[in-house]
């Protein structure tokens, strides 16, 4: 199979200077470059110009166009990163339609859950259709009746849609781009309305100044298309650059994550990006990885995201593949999130990690981040300036601005922001206090202009690479027997290697010790099939969960209550290793 | 389909699937064809990849992540693979 061109020669680079995706696409279209998709093994299974993905959405575009859909309605489609995805996103930028990407994340017996997921999501997004692979359509179809949708069917079914002829009005310049469900829980998720305008500001962000692509480039990605680093980074962004693109689906890079790197080295990928547990994962399997083996000298930018970055692991990668010419300097880490599109800040090009050390006792104690070398320093990642056009503030509790190493609540701003939450006003407004900026949630502090991200939003867990809101959790435990509803909470602590452990905080009234290690197994099992996590369970007597006076369970407490000993297991199993691991990373 | 019209067939696939399994049966539980794979074995997700993976490479099928959504239990496990067999 013919794989698409590196770059074009007879034109120009133009990158992220379009008025909408549909016109980026267009001038996409006039050059040879295109996507390149590998199969499971790491063979090359499909191959399109950007010219032939224009070509299969205008006329898909045109055929829902004429089957009656309404300018400006929803159409959903689970991300499977394959040829279609692509060309039934980009057919309703020219039909005058709101493409909503769906997750494709499923569990070991993880089907329930991701059925409920995906019809929460197109409920939320008040999709009128629903599209997907011949595979995945039984499960669509199940959520689109618990959605209430009843058009949803197959790309075949739709790329069989009568032709009409008509006319093409793709969506302008001031019209929305899509959504993107990445925030907010399973059970009540959010959909970020990015806009022609935003994604177009990002990309250019993106392209110009965070990757300064030039001519040569090529990306090589696994990064789910659902998700803002793949979707933006490596999807829309490289379109509206003209770069060839080469994907390695998700599942295909969790089994054989190896594969990322051959074909880097086989296409002489330039760029790649990927959170931190990306390259964990590679040197997890690196045992047998021969000297040489993988040229990775063309790969120069290895860009870092989507996760607190960890500067040991990646020292550690560098070091690993040193001798297949992977230079560290190529790392590039990075700040954003979905509702800004994806990028905030990137660090400088060629500097690969840059690390400060702090006071750990003045970062706990006083929110300071004052320089340390002590052995009590906690180590933070920088992640760069923000892009041009674009703002960061760190403000205190109240919103007033905070100087240099200052730690606080990190506020963004600039042409990249979302319009606000697809139809939902008081999570816009919670997100979007004030006109124009954008609360992060997450916490840190500038140092010398460069925003360096010390916590996240306080409740939410990341393992793996993957964002899971603990009252997911919560709520599939509470439907266990013997759960009540309150007697649950969960949280995440640092494990040995600073990634996170899940922890489970049960109410038991059970007084049988087999009754109790049955509900143990339950436990972890719901909390396997809904998240796909291990966790460790601690049931422990009834009301020793803390409320806030508003009623709302208190995570913070519940953790700081773990950490402290003050919460103990029934059984007394709980894990002392773990607890001695958590108190001392503390 | 009962036992005594399967079982010469099935046997040695079961056999093979519990001995991919041991690697994760930490607690060193019986294994049987109803052991739920989370529940009992407590398989996270990547674990569960690395699971599929082996399984892919020793019977050289490929198990679509549609079907992943549908396996609970040992048993689930054969009769998938049993299934793409048939269908390579």
């Amino acid at each position: 199979m013919q794989l698409t061109t590196t770059s074009n020669d007879n034109l120009p680079l133009r990158v992220g200077v379009f008025d909408t995706l549909a016109e980026g696409l267009d001038y996409a279209a006039r050059g040879a470059t295109g996507c390149n998709f590998f199969s499971e093994r790491g063979r090359p299974a499909h191959s399109l110009t950007y010219r032939e993905i224009r070509e299969r959405a205008l006329d898909l575009g045109l055929r829902f166009s004429a089957s009656g859909l309404e300018r400006g309605a929803r159409v959903a489609l689970i991300a499977e990163t394959r040829p279609e995805f692509l060309i039934t996103f980009f057919a309703c930028q020219y039909a005058g339609l709101i493409p909503v990407p769906l997750p494709l994340s499923v569990n070991l017996g993880g089907r329930e859950a991701y059925v409920a997921r995906l019809a929460a999501m197109m409920q939320r997004g008040h999709a009128s259709v629903a599209v997907t692979s011949e595979e995945m359509l039984p499960m669509l179809e199940e959520a689109a009746r618990m959605a209430g949708i009843e058009r949803v069917g197959s790309y075949s079914d739709f790329a069989a849609l009568p032709y009409q002829g008509g006319e093409i009005r793709p969506l302008n310049k001031d019209e929305p781009a899509y959504i993107q469900f990445s925030s907010g829980s399973t059970s009540l998720p959010r959909g970020v309305m990015v806009t022609q305008h935003s994604i177009m500001a990002n990309a250019r962000g993106i392209g110009q100044h965070g990757l300064q692509l030039r001519a040569g480039d090529r990306a090589t990605s696994w990064l789910p298309l659902y998700h803002d680093m793949g979707l933006v980074g490596f999807c829309l962004t490289p379109a509206m650059a003209q770069v060839s693109v080469d994907y390695l689906a998700t599942t295909t890079f969790a089994r054989r994550p190896l594969l990322w790197l051959q074909t880097l080295s086989d296409q002489g990928g330039t760029i790649a990006f990927a959170p931190t547990f990306g390259y964990e994962l590679c040197l997890r399997r690196a045992a047998k990885v021969e000297p040489g083996q993988y040229d990775l000298s063309r790969w120069r930018v290895a860009g870092i995201g989507g996760e607190m970055i960890r500067a040991s692991v990646l020292q550690a990668f560098a070091d690993r593949f040193a001798d297949c010419g992977f230079d560290g300097k190529a790392f590039l880490p990075s700040y954003g999130l979905a509702e800004s599109t994806l990028a905030i800040s990137f660090s400088a090009l060629g500097e690969g990690v840059k690390v400060d050390e702090v006071d750990q006792e003045a970062a706990a104690r006083r929110d300071l981040a004052l320089p340390a070398s002590a052995k009590r320093a906690k180590t933070f990642v920088r992640c760069g300036r923000p892009m041009p056009e674009h703002r960061i503030e760190i403000r205190d509790a109240r919103g007033k601005p905070l100087s240099d190493r200052h730690i606080g609540r990190v506020f963004v701003s600039g042409p990249s922001l979302m319009e606000g939450y697809f139809r939902d006003p008081e999570a816009t407004a919670t997100a979007m206090p004030e006109e124009g900026w954008l609360d992060t949630g997450d916490l840190g502090y500038l140092a010398e202009g460069e925003l360096v991200i010390t916590g996240r939003s306080k409740d939410l867990i990341i393992v793996g690479g993957r964002n899971i809101w603990p009252q997911d959790l919560e709520w599939a435990v509470e439907k266990i027997e013997h759960v009540r509803a309150g007697d649950v909470a969960a949280f995440a602590v640092p494990d040995q290697d600073d990634s996170e452990q899940v922890v489970l905080v049960v109410e038991c009234r059970l007084s049988d010790p087999a009754a109790r290690a049955a509900l143990r197994r339950e436990i972890s099992a719901v909390v396997q099939r809904s998240a796909g996590v291990s966790c460790e369970v601690v049931l422990t007597r009834p009301n020793a969960l803390t409320f806030t006076s508003s009623g709302k369970l208190s995570r913070a407490a519940a953790k700081a209550d773990y950490l402290a000993g003050r919460i103990s297991d029934l059984d007394g199993t709980l894990e002392e290793g773990v607890y001695a691991m958590a108190v001392g990373a503390e | 389909m009962s036992d005594s019209q399967t079982g010469s067939g099935e046997q040695p696939i079961y056999e093979q699937v519990y001995e991919l399994l041991q690697h994760y049966n930490r607690e060193g539980r019986e294994l049987r064809p109803e052991t739920d794979l989370n529940a009992e074995l407590n398989i996270d997700s990547v674990a569960a990849m690395d699971l599929i993976m082996e399984i892919e490479d020793k019977y050289d099928i490929d198990i679509p992540i549609n079907l992943v959504a549908d396996l609970r239990t040992v048993q689930d496990l054969v009769t998938t693979v049993r299934k793409q067999q048939g269908a390579a």
